[in-house]
């Protein structure tokens, strides 16, 4: 046993707990979607130990190098996922979501990612990149959430529009992005900004300095105020809240991965 | 005159307006991915060469050092103008309504409001008031009421904190945009650059640094750990305090920031360690260490040996020459030259990284082989000293955020408003209940506390 072998379990149980959601869209039938939490819930305990074995082994916190930070990514999206599933009964975003988190996963074992947990280069010793990593991906994995439950929005509501009536409502599920994000604005305001310019002035000498993955996460923080501020002030709903929610995360992709490989800066590293 | 009251007024409106931030907001982004997409802060030239003749126009917007542009600068205050203004004008009349909320209120006005309920009790009113006040009060929520003839107006609020959760996070803001501006204008940074032993005085400062000692740690794989270097700060020649300072652990005192930034090599008085073997004589070993245009006898042989060349990171240049790419000891290679008396016997280049390659040429008849294991150059630690005004309002703005944030979000106020009118000794009661975030838990709430009324004989 070890850790690239709990890994492949969790992997596994992610894909069966995928499979048992889409049967459950496909065939309506609850008792499916109840496996289907089962099996990601059971992931999610796999995982977990799997990152505590890393950590332990590696002596660090796990999110050193890009299979780290996507497996990481991958837990927090899937933590996420069950607490908003017990507390909103999102089911039907289930298959959805659960695709994204298993392209993570995949894109984490490919064999572009060096798997190897490399000696920490100084600037990576401190334990504000604990914070800063984890508290920042677990707000994203709220706003993959609201991406989801926005993209069905927009689905739904056309449907609804056409006169088929569907289970979830558009409504609904409106009000579950907004929650989303009103769960993941403070986490990622906390983890991305204020624990990123913290670290950076502690290791650079300046907590701000425009590189670009700073640049983009402040991009991202933007879009998402201005869901707030055009919802709250302005009484935005729907389908114009559901694009910036979908513009908001597809920005925090870019931070997450588009900078580090289209543009250079001094996180070159995660 | 009109005119001028008239213009102010209508500036005030737009600079109160949420239209004008939303749109701030959106041309600040654009602005900052635009930052991104084209490098910032490179020459004229490089410019040229990438975008031709649209590099004038770029250089002329300022566009290739946007972040510190005299536009940018002028959003981002427009921008914190806009945040002062409008969180200013809502919050002097959100303040009068959390300390005087307005009770007198129609029953329809109740009766629309989402969480709601309605119920007749056969208690005078005075009674009637009593229950709830306990009711409510038991529950945290804080009473403020009226009497009007036969009728009995209440608001019962909790969690008053987090109408104001906006306000805190835009004051939050206004600090660390103010904070940005303080470090951007009186801000000063410099890299000294220090051998150990070296004293340096810090420009704008009353005080001196010292560089006591510079070391560098590796992992077993050869990769660099860490950088130590053992600060010692000095006023009128006296030591104040000594700290090792290393890459995530800066040195702070009076208001400067020192952090381990880079590290260089001074090769300007290096040393060589040489193995000397023989090929025929596996016993024979001996080791000098020799400076550089020094020489050193090997006994017994009558043999001397002298080093008159070192490169840290050896090169053949184009016309044949021997340089040093760089400063770091890439390649390490040292010339070294042996003679008998006056008679030359061999010379040539050894390479510490290379044992087995050496280009040494034997003039003479002679069983020798070198080895470069070791050589000495100095290290110099490269260290930045700041001083960064701006940073505590920065730190101070984000407390302010994340406060805010939390009660924004996560303590919204709730408030429950009561209409109790008597007739014929009974008391007929309205409720409704007002909530911006999370309804479901306040709904729930609001149903047990009218329950438990209802029940109550
Ligand atoms: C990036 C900048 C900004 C951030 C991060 C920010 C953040 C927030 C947050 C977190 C809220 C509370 C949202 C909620 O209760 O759900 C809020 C509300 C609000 N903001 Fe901003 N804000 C920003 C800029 C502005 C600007 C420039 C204005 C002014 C025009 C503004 C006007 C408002 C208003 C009017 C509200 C509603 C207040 C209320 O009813 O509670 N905001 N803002």
């Amino acid at each position: 046993m070890n850790e690239s072998t709990l890994f492949l379990i969790t992997f596994i149980l992610y894909i069966i707990a995928a499979f048992f959601y889409f049967s459950f869209l496909f065939t309506r039938r609850e008792d499916r979607a109840r496996f289907g939490f089962i099996f990601a819930f059971g992931g999610l305990l796999i995982h977990t130990l799997a990152l505590i074995w890393r950590t332990v082994e590696s002596g660090h916190a796990p999110f050193t190098n890009m299979y780290e930070s996507l497996s990481f990514f991958a837990w927090s999206s899937i933590l996420a996922y069950v607490i908003i599933e017990f507390k909103y009964k999102i089911r039907k975003a289930g298959p959805y979501f659960l695709l994204i988190v298993i392209a993570l996963m995949a894109l984490a074992s490919s064999p572009l990612m060096p798997k190897e947990a490399a000696p920490l280069v100084p600037a990576l010793q401190s334990y504000w990149l604990w914070l800063h990593v984890s508290v920042t991906l677990l707000g994203e994995a709220f706003f993959a959430i609201a991406f989801i439950t926005s993209i069905m929005y927009l689905v739904t509501e056309s449907k609804n529009r056409r006169g088929v009536k569907t289970g979830l409502t558009a409504e609904k599920l409106d009000s579950i992005s907004y929650r989303c994000i009103a769960i993941g604005f403070p986490l990622f305001t906390l983890g991305g900004l204020v624990f990123g310019m913290i670290w950076a002035y502690k290791a650079w000498g300046a907590y701000w300095s425009w590189d670009p993955k700073e640049t983009w996460s402040l991009i991202t923080w933007f879009v998402f105020a201005l869901y707030l501020h055009t919802r709250i002030v302005m009484g935005w709903k729907g389908r114009r809240s559901a694009y910036v929610a979908i513009f908001g995360f597809l920005s925090a992709l870019f931070t997450y991965f588009g900078v580090n490989y289209l543009l250079a800066g001094l996180h070159s590293y995660a | 005159m009109e005119f001028l009251l008239k213009f102010l007024k209508s500036l005030l409106n737009s600079l109160s307006s949420v239209k004008l931030a939303i749109f701030l907001l959106i041309f600040i982004t654009a602005a900052s991915a635009l930052g991104t997409l084209i490098p910032q802060q490179r020459s004229t030239a490089e410019y040229v060469a990438r975008y031709d003749q649209l590099a004038h126009v770029f250089i002329r917007f300022q566009i290739t050092n946007l972040y510190h542009s005299g536009w940018f600068i002028g959003l981002l205050s427009l921008f914190s103008l806009n945040i002062f203004v409008c969180t200013l004008t809502r919050f002097l009349p959100r303040l009068r309504r959390a300390v005087h909320p307005k009770l007198i209120t129609d029953k329809k006005n109740i009766l629309v409001l989402k969480i709601k309920d309605s119920f007749g009790k056969n208690w005078r009113l005075a009674k009637t008031q009593e229950e709830f006040k306990k009711e409510l009060s038991s529950r945290h929520y804080r009473l403020k009421g009226e009497l009007k003839g036969n009728r009995a107006f209440f608001s019962a609020r909790k969690r008053i904190l987090g109408l104001f959760g906006s306000d805190v996070v835009h004051l939050g803001l206004l600090f660390v945009l103010a904070g940005g501006i303080i470090s951007g204008s009186g801000g000063t940074r410099e890299h000294l650059i220090l051998n150990e032993g070296q004293i340096l005085p810090v420009s704008k400062a009353d005080f001196k640094i010292r560089l006591d000692k510079f070391e560098t740690e590796y992992y077993p794989n050869g990769s660099v750990r860490d950088w130590k270097s053992t600060l010692t700060v000095l006023e009128n020649e006296e030591s104040i305090l000594s700290k090792v300072v290393e890459v995530n652990h800066p040195l702070s005192y009076k208001g400067f920031v020192f952090y381990q930034s880079s590290l260089g090599w001074n090769w300007s008085n290096p040393s060589v360690e040489i193995w000397i073997k023989k090929k025929k004589d596996p016993s024979f070993l001996k080791k000098k260490e020799i400076k550089i245009g020094e020489r050193a006898l090997l006994e017994g042989e009558n043999v001397q040996i002298s080093v008159l060349r070192f490169v840290p990171d050896f090169v053949i240049t184009e016309n044949n020459e021997i340089a040093t790419r760089s400063l770091d000891p890439n390649n390490p290679a040292a010339f070294i030259k042996g003679q008998r008396g006056d008679e030359k016997i061999f010379s040539g280049w050894i390479f510490a990284k290379f044992p087995d390659f050496s280009r040494i040429h034997h003039i003479k008849e002679a069983d020798f082989s070198f080895e470069l294991k070791n050589f000495k150059g100095s290290q110099y630690s490269v260290i930045q000293a700041s001083k960064d005004p701006g940073v505590n309002f920065i730190w101070l703005g984000c407390a302010f955020v994340m406060i805010g944030l939390s009660f924004a979000f996560y303590w919204p106020p709730r408030e429950i408003k009561v209409i109790l009118e008597e007739s014929h000794g009974k008391t007929e009661v309205a409720a409704g209940g007002i909530v911006s975030k999370n309804r479901e838990a306040f709904q729930l709430e609001f149903e047990k506390i009218m329950a438990s009324l209802r029940r109550k004989k």
